[in-house]
This record gives C-alpha cells, sequence and structure tokens, in this order.
C-alpha cells in the first residue's frame, strides 16, 4: 500500500511537473557527460600521443566533478522545492490524518529515490547519445575524421554518476525536510507566505542602483583596460566588484521599478499595473537569487566563448601533409615502396626548403618601407631577413593536395611566407603590409611579392613554424639554396584508405609501420597532439560547464518564477472575480515571465559582452593559425543557438505557468470553485 | 403600490456537488426576487447553502438548474466576454478575507475593476476619490495592505467593488474577520451608500448584528428558502430589528445551529 502510494506520487509529479523532471534528467545527462570524458575517441587518441597531458586531466575531472555536484545540487533543490511545494496542503493532510513526521519524511525520501531511478533510466541513455554524438562532433570539429568510432560505455562514469545523482537529490530532499520539520500542521495548509510588499525608501533603492551600476561599470573598465597586465590584484578587484555590482543593481531595482509603475500607471489600463507590480515584487523579493542566476549566465557565456576560442584553435587542422620523410633520398624511396606501406602511400613530393647561401643579397628595402605604416611592426622590421627559401614546385604540390589554386611566380615574382598568422602575430603584419604592391630585390633584380601570404604548414608536425620565407621560382631556388637537397619527403595517405579507416586509423597504422623502417618522419597528428589536446580539453570542459551554468541558471529563473506564481494564485482568482477574462491573464502571465527573464538576460548580456572583451584582451588569445572569421563564425552560431535555447526554455515556463493558470482557475486549486 | 423594479431575480435555483452515492444538494429551487435599492440579507446554518447561493448569483458557480436573471437577463448564458463584463461591471464583490492584492496599493486595488475595462487611474481619479470619501480612506490610497489594518482594507476592498457602480453589491460575511468597531464602521458605511446611492446589496452573514443593518432577511435551511423577515427602515428601529432576528434564529433553527 505504502509503495504503491509512493509509485503513485512519484508518477503524478512527473506528469504535473515535466519541468521538474527534466531537471533531473539534465543533471543526469551532465554528470555521464563530464565522467564518460576519458572514453571518448578523441581522448583515447590522444592519450596514445599526449599520456601525460590526458593524465593530468583525467586527474582534474574529480575536481571538476565536485564543482558541479555543487551546482547541480542547486538544480536540483530548486526543482524538488516547487515540487514539494505544490504538495504542501496534501503533505499537511497527511498529518492531520495521523501520519507521523518520520513517515511522512520517509515516503517523501522513497520517491526522491523512486524518481531517481526512473530519471537515471530516461537520462542514461539520453546521456549515451549525447556523450556519443559529442565525441562524433568533437572528433569531425578538430579534423579527425573518424569514421573508425566505437560505441563507449564506462561504468565507471554509470556508477558515479548514479551516486552523485542519488546523492544530489536526497541532500535536497534532507534540506527541504530539514525546513518542513519545523513546521506546524496548519502551515502546510497555506499557500505559502506570501513576502509583504517591501516598501523600502527610494532613496536608498535608488543608491542601491547606482552604487550596482558604478561598481560594474568600474569592474567593466578593470576587465578590459586594467586587466591586461593580468595582475592578482586587478583580477580579484575586477571580480569582486562584478559581484558586488550585479547584486547591488537588483537590490537597488526593485524600487526603480516601483517609481516607474507609479510615474506610469495612471496612464495605463487593463492588467500593465497589476503585471508590472508582479514583476516588481518578485524582483523585491527574489533579488539575490537573480543576481545569482545573472552572475551564472555571465560565467556561462564567458565559458561557452572561451571554450569556442580554444576549439576554434584545434580545429584549424589545415591537413596538408600527412608525415614528413626525413634522410636519404634511397632510404625513404625504399621504404615507401615496401609493399605494405605502398597500400597506404597515395601521393609523395619533395619539399625543397633550404637555409639562403651565405652572401646572397636581399634588399628588403619595399617590405620594411610598407611595413612602417603599420602599428606595431617595429619587430618585424628590425628583423626583416629571408633566412629561408622554399621551392615554388614544392608549395605547389601542398597547394595542389589541399585544393587549392597554385601560385604562378613567372615574369619576375615571388611570394612571401609566414606560418605565424592569428592576432598580434607576425603575419598578420606581413599581410597588411602585402595588401599594396610591395618587391624585394634579390640579386640586384626587383621581384614583385604576390598580394597574398603563403601560410600553408609545408611540413607534417604543425609544432614547425617559420617565421619569414620566400617562395621563388625553382631556378632561382637553385641559385640560392644553401643545400639543393631536399629538406623532406611529404607524404599524403591515399583517400580512400583515409575514407575506409577513418584518418586517426589510417595514420595509426602508417605510424606503426614508418616505426620499423629506421626512416626519421613526423606525423600530422603528432604534431597537432599538443594543441590539439589543449584545445579539446579547454575547449570541452568549458563548453561542459558552460552549459551547465546556464541550464542552472534558467532552472533557478524558471522554478522562482513558478514557486511565486503558484503562492499567488490567489490573485488570478481575484482577478477573474473582478472581470478579467483567461485570455488577458494568460498574457500578463507570459508578459510577466518575458519581463523576468529579460531583467537577469540583460544584465547577463552586457556583462557577458566586458567579459568576453575582457578574456580577449588579457587572457584568452586565438590560437596561432585560427581564423578570427570563422572564431566570430562560431560565436555568432553559439549565440544564435544560446537565443534558440533561451527563447524554447522561456515558452517552457510559459507553458507551464500557463498549465498552472488554467488548473488554477478551472477550480482544481480553488477549494472546488469553477471560474470558467 | 410599489414603485420600485426588480434588479435580481432568482427562479426554482438547484445545485448540486458530486455523483450518484456522494451526490449532495446544496440548494433545491430556491426563488426569490430582489428589488433595486434593497439591502438584503441571507442568513443561515452552516452548509445551509448561503454561500453557494451568492455564488451563484456572482456567476462563480454554475446552478445546476434555474434562473438567474440581473436585470431580466439571463446570466447562465453569459460566457467570455459577457461574462467577464458581467463580474466587472454589474457586480462587485465583497470577500470575507478582503482578498485585496497584497502589491498593489489602495488606489492601484480600487481602479483595477475599471482598469480592467480599459479605463486609466487618470480617467477613474473622480470616481475614485468619491469612493474613498464615502468610505474614508481618502489617506490610504497610496499604501499597500500590509500598511493597512483591516477595516481599512475591508474599506479598500468594498471602494473596489463599487468603483464600477454596479447594478448589485455581493458580499459575503464582509465582517467575518472584523473586530466589533470596524464591524460597525463598515456596516454603516454600507448602510449609506444602500441609502444615499441607492445601491441594491445582497449581504451573507452570521451575525445578527450585521443583519439588523438589513432590509430584508431570508433564511435559508438544506438549501431551501424557509422564512423571511422584513424591516420598515423609517420606522423600525435597527435594535427592534435584530431582536426580531434574535427570536426568529431561535425559534426556527435553534440558536446553536447558527453558531459556528
Amino acid at each position: 500500500m505504502f509503495f504503491k502510494q509512493i509509485r503513485q506520487n512519484a508518477a503524478r509529479s512527473r506528469r504535473d511537473n515535466g519541468l521538474f523532471f527534466g531537471s533531473l534528467v539534465t543533471a543526469i545527462v551532465a554528470f555521464y557527460t563530464l565522467l564518460s570524458l576519458g572514453e571518448q575517441d578523441v581522448m583515447q587518441f590522444l592519450a596514445t600521443i599526449e599520456s601525460d597531458a590526458v593524465g593530468k586531466l583525467m586527474r582534474m575531472l574529480p575536481v571538476v566533478y565536485a564543482v558541479s555536484l555543487f551546482f547541480v545540487f542547486f538544480l536540483v533543490y530548486f526543482a524538488c522545492r516547487y515540487q514539494t511545494d505544490s504538495r504542501r496542503r496534501e503533505l499537511g493532510l497527511y498529518l492531520m490524518l495521523g501520519m507521523k513526521r518520520s513517515r511522512l519524511f520517509g515516503m517523501l525520501f522513497c520517491e526522491t529515490l523512486w524518481s531517481s531511478m526512473l530519471a537515471l533510466l530516461a537520462g542514461l541513455p539520453a546521456a549515451l547519445l549525447l556523450t556519443e554524438g559529442i565525441s562524433l562532433a568533437t572528433a569531425r570539429i578538430v579534423g579527425l575524421g573518424i569514421i573508425g568510432h566505437r560505441f563507449s560505455f564506462s561504468p565507471e562514469a554509470l556508477w558515479w554518476t548514479v551516486c552523485g545523482f542519488v546523492f544530489v537529490q536526497l541532500l535536497s530532499m534532507l534540506v527541504i525536510c530539514a525546513g518542513l520539520g519545523k513546521a506546524e500542521p496548519a502551515e502546510f495548509f497555506r499557500a505559502g507566505d506570501v513576502k509583504r510588499q517591501e516598501v523600502s525608501s527610494g532613496a536608498q533603492s535608488t543608491a542601491f542602483l547606482c552604487l550596482g551600476t558604478v561598481f560594474l561599470l568600474l569592474a567593466y573598465y578593470l576587465g578590459i583596460v586594467r586587466l591586461q597586465a593580468l595582475e592578482l590584484g586587478v583580477m580579484i578587484a575586477t571580480v569582486l566588484f562584478g559581484i558586488a555590482g550585479t547584486f547591488l543593481l537588483y537590490r537597488g531595482l526593485g524600487g526603480f521599478l516601483g517609481r516607474r509603475i507609479r510615474r506610469k500607471s495612471p496612464d495605463a489600463a487593463g492588467l500593465w499595473t497589476f503585471t508590472a507590480r508582479q514583476v516588481q515584487e518578485n524582483v523585491l523579493s527574489q533579488h539575490k537569487p537573480l543576481a545569482v542566476a545573472s552572475l551564472l549566465l555571465v560565467l556561462a557565456l564567458s565559458c561557452i566563448s572561451f571554450g569556442i576560442s580554444m576549439g576554434v584553435g584545434g580545429s584549424v587542422s589545415g591537413r596538408s601533409v600527412d608525415f614528413s620523410l626525413f634522410g636519404e633520398e634511397r632510404q625513404i624511396d625504399s621504404c615507401l615502396n615496401r609493399d605494405d606501406i605502398r597500400g597506404l602511400v597515395g601521393e609523395s613530393y619533395p619539399l625543397y626548403l633550404s637555409h639562403v647561401k651565405d652572401g646572397s643579397v636581399f634588399d628588403t628595402g619595399g617590405l620594411k618601407a610598407a611595413l612602417s605604416g603599420i602599428g606595431g611592426a617595429g619587430n618585424i622590421i628590425e628583423n626583416c631577413s629571408f633566412d629561408y627559401v622554399i621551392a615554388e614546385s614544392s608549395y605547389n604540390d601542398i597547394l595542389e593536395h589541399l585544393g587549392k589554386e597554385k601560385l604562378d611566380l613567372s615574369g619576375g615574382k615571388a611570394a612571401l611566407y609566414s606560418s605565424l598568422i592569428g592576432k598580434n602575430e607576425p603575419g598578420t603584419k606581413l599581410q597588411e603590409a602585402l595588401d599594396g604592391r610591395v618587391s624585394v630585390g634579390i640579386g640586384g633584380k626587383d621581384y614583385e611579392l604576390l598580394p597574398a601570404l603563403c601560410c600553408d604548414n609545408i611540413v607534417a608536425d604543425r609544432a614547425i613554424t617559420l617565421y619569414l620565407g620566400l617562395i621563388v621560382p625553382d631556378a632561382l631556388y637553385a641559385q640560392l639554396a644553401k643545400t639543393p637537397e631536399a629538406y623532406c619527403r611529404n607524404v599524403q595517405l591515399r583517400g580512400d584508405v583515409v575514407e575506409k579507416m577513418g584518418l586517426m586509423q589510417a595514420i595509426q597504422n602508417m605510424d606503426a609501420l614508418l616505426a620499423g623502417t629506421g626512416v626519421t618522419y613526423d606525423s600530422y597528428l603528432g604534431g597537432i597532439g599538443r594543441n590539439l589536446f589543449y584545445a579539446v580539453a579547454a575547449g570541452y570542459l568549458t563548453i561542459y560547464l558552460g552549459v551547465l551554468f546556464w541550464l542552472i541558471a534558467n532552472t533557478v529563473i524558471g522554478l522562482k518564477y513558478l514557486i511565486g506564481q503558484r503562492r499567488t494564485g490567489r490573485r488570478y482568482e481575484i482577478l477573474a472575480m473582478l472581470g478579467a477574462d483567461m485570455p488577458s491573464l494568460q498574457r500578463s502571465v507570459r508578459k510577466q515571465i518575458s519581463v523576468y527573464f529579460a531583467l537577469v538576460l540583460a544584465a547577463a548580456l552586457v556583462s557577458s559582452a566586458a567579459a568576453i572583451a575582457a578574456m580577449f584582451t588579457s587572457f584568452a588569445r586565438l590560437p596561432a593559425g585560427a581564423s578570427m572569421g570563422k572564431a566570430a563564425a562560431l560565436s555568432a552560431a553559439a549565440l544564435l543557438a544560446f537565443a534558440a535555447l533561451e527563447t524554447f526554455y522561456i515558452r517552457i515556463v510559459k507553458q507551464t505557468a500557463g498549465r498552472e493558470l488554467g488548473r488554477l482557475l478551472a477550480g482544481e486549486l480553488s477549494h472546488g470553485r469553477r471560474m470558467f | 403600490m410599489n414603485t420600485k423594479r426588480d434588479i435580481l431575480q432568482v427562479e426554482d435555483l438547484t445545485k448540486t456537488y458530486g455523483r450518484g452515492a456522494n451526490r449532495t444538494e446544496a440548494l433545491k429551487g430556491i426563488s426569490f426576487r430582489v428589488l433595486e435599492g434593497e439591502f438584503l440579507g441571507i442568513m443561515g446554518a452552516s452548509g445551509s447553502g448561503k454561500t453557494t447561493l451568492l455564488n451563484c448569483i456572482a456567476a462563480m458557480l454554475k446552478p445546476a438548474s434555474g434562473k438567474i436573471l440581473l436585470r431580466g437577463q439571463d446570466i447562465s448564458g453569459f460566457r467570455g466576454d459577457r461574462l467577464a463584463a458581467y463580474r466587472g461591471r454589474s457586480i462587485g464583490y465583497l470577500f470575507q478575507e478582503f482578498e485585496l492584492l497584497d502589491n498593489l496599493t489602495a488606489r492601484e486595488n480600487i481602479t483595477l475593476p475599471l482598469a480592467l475595462r480599459g479605463v486609466t487611474a487618470g480617467q477613474a481619479e473622480r470616481e475614485l476619490q468619491t469612493v474613498a470619501a464615502l468610505l474614508d480612506i481618502a489617506q490610504i490610497l497610496d499604501q499597500f495592505p500590509s500598511q493597512m489594518s483591516g477595516g481599512q482594507k475591508q474599506r479598500a476592498a468594498a471602494a473596489r467593488a463599487l468603483i464600477s457602480d454596479p447594478d448589485l453589491l455581493l458580499a459575503d460575511e464582509p465582517t467575518g474577520a472584523l473586530d466589533s468597531r470596524n464591524s460597525r464602521v463598515l456596516l454603516d458605511r454600507l448602510a449609506e451608500v444602500n441609502r444615499v446611492r441607492n445601491k441594491t446589496i445582497v449581504m451573507v452573514t452570521h451575525d445578527a448584528g450585521a443583519a439588523s443593518y438589513c432590509s430584508r432577511i431570508l433564511f435559508i435551511q438544506d438549501g431551501q428558502l424557509f422564512h423571511e423577515l422584513r424591516r420598515n427602515v423609517l420606522s423600525e428601529p435597527r435594535e427592534a430589528f435584530y431582536e426580531r432576528i434574535v427570536t426568529v434564529i431561535a425559534q426556527l433553527g435553534g440558536g446553536s445551529a447558527h453558531v459556528l
């Protein structure tokens, strides 16, 4: 009987409060996604080439897990409180019917466990799907092109997910039951305390509002202008001013809204005044949760932006060369002609890259003159000399493989090469300089530089960078090169092999075969391993935390509103009695929710913009080679996704509130009275 | 000859709750009429159906059968806009627990029924000042309910019920949550509204003292009318009417049945 009741109660809770159940499922997905990180394809691959770094990351995961537990606790706590709050009368009735408190709380705990079990059953498949999706998507984003993907399931992650989730659920119920334990049965029958309309003085709320705004502006200034020096004191001051400013802003906002309502209400009709007063009351009584939610959203947006910028670094794969083999021509030929290796090799070509011969004369006056007009190019002008030359045919082989247009250096032309492109990198300044018509003198003859800077990787290892080089026609290369032999042999794997096995496996197979030949070589993946690791680790973790913060912030705002609406449900009945029709009441509720969310989002968006600007003017930089356009496009996509998700979430809250209102006015909650 | 017109007609009204074995008849075919400008009291024991009757008249409950006509119009057919207009314009409702919206000031609470009809607070200022003066609450218009006394709250609620100048003021135990002094002040004001503005009032009450302000009282028992008392307001003092009410309560129902 007891267990039947528990199952029935839990089923009703799920039916009535999809938002509540959704929050629980989200918590499970969040835990499993984090804990199964080590099982993901990208991490498994990285562990083979960067085992130390991956090991460090895996050791960090428990800390992130603990942080997640802390934040998810609030998500589950608010969801459980909303749930319990809606059943106060029922709980009071159990007490009045003679149920002992211990049995009542036992029942609640059992319901919680039952709900946990069902949420786990729903959440775990979703989590598995999501992690597989993330695994595939991350691999695709970072350019691994994995086809040899395996389904991964981590029993350890499952265990800790279950433990963490049940722990957080039970802890939330414990806190809620501790609060209910002190309440008299009569208190259960009240709809919950409606906080009295606070009548704070106008001067006080204005002072809070002004001080909050000043603190926030100060935080923005410190973050954007002064944080570049990365001094700890400035950093702490920025954070403290930001937090204090946000709290003060929301503390003073209620009074500001009150004054605005007084000013506007004489000209307002319909439910305008009621709607505005509802919003004001929510702000007055919940300024702290609003500030917390706003700060969480700032954290979420900052984390996601940081994650994307890091992810962009990993995604600029520019996979031009799969392997670079070093050694004598003959040795390399015999190696590549081995039966097992030959089947994997698509094409190979020598790369002619060399130091310039001693005594070669270059006139860099034209380039220096072009650079002199560009701010911050002083260092480049000082060090402007050509130490390396690259043969046109070699570079064209690379371009051909990348599917780009070949260079044409006939008729006295040359091209400038630098692999150091990106924000504040020399390559970017050089590209600016090339926008005008620039020429260099080589051995007394002028060569016009092509207007586009060449920056594609010329060897497999992306860790090898070339500050400044000159691509010249093959004949000129032969004159200028200190060592006329090829620097290395670049190898591309066969396209059909890559397609069949997946890039990662194909390269790993080739790697295993080459390792036994004695030839020295670099591989594309070996070179990008560390970059990739940092991109994946930083990107993944920050995006994960960002999404988690976003979810919690929205849950806090949404549930706080819904709890408030339930507590003030009687007001809607009175309004109906006074002649308000259902559509106008629904409109009022929807408007309240929109404004309520907007109040949090507006401050969060402004602060996030400042935080992101501060981040990118100080510690966060787009990684070398990362395209600003791509980062901007991804950020725009992320912002659109954010707006879409936010709209979706607000819509869910509006639907829930509308359903609740409908039920309230249809008489379910109004002591049998039927209003419509 | 009666020169006054009927403002409210209740004809053979029934209301049932529940189904099958749980079926309860709250009203069993009640019929009566209310004249314009009348101050009608409805008395009865707990569970007699008096609040159900009031809620049916207020369109808060749908009767099972019968008719309720206000100025000749059957309200049972009202839906949507007409129903909202009936609640907001034709009747005013005074609750036992005041039911002011506690996040609105007295001014905002009182003008709410007009705002719902599209009238701005600025346009409603004249009506507001009139009812505020009538109910002696002009000094608390900018206060929130939490800053008012019980009596002030109920008078603000009365002002809200009256500002639309409704045809009918319905009051459900309006003094139930007030002390005797505030009850007297409220009833004096309601009597004045009835007398000066010729406002029709239907009041449900347990309290013989409150009922003595009425010009007619209907007694209900088990969902049926079983007695009626009339008072000639001009010739019969309130004290004498009170004695008659108490006597009727004692004779017809047994006094204890009317005490909660």
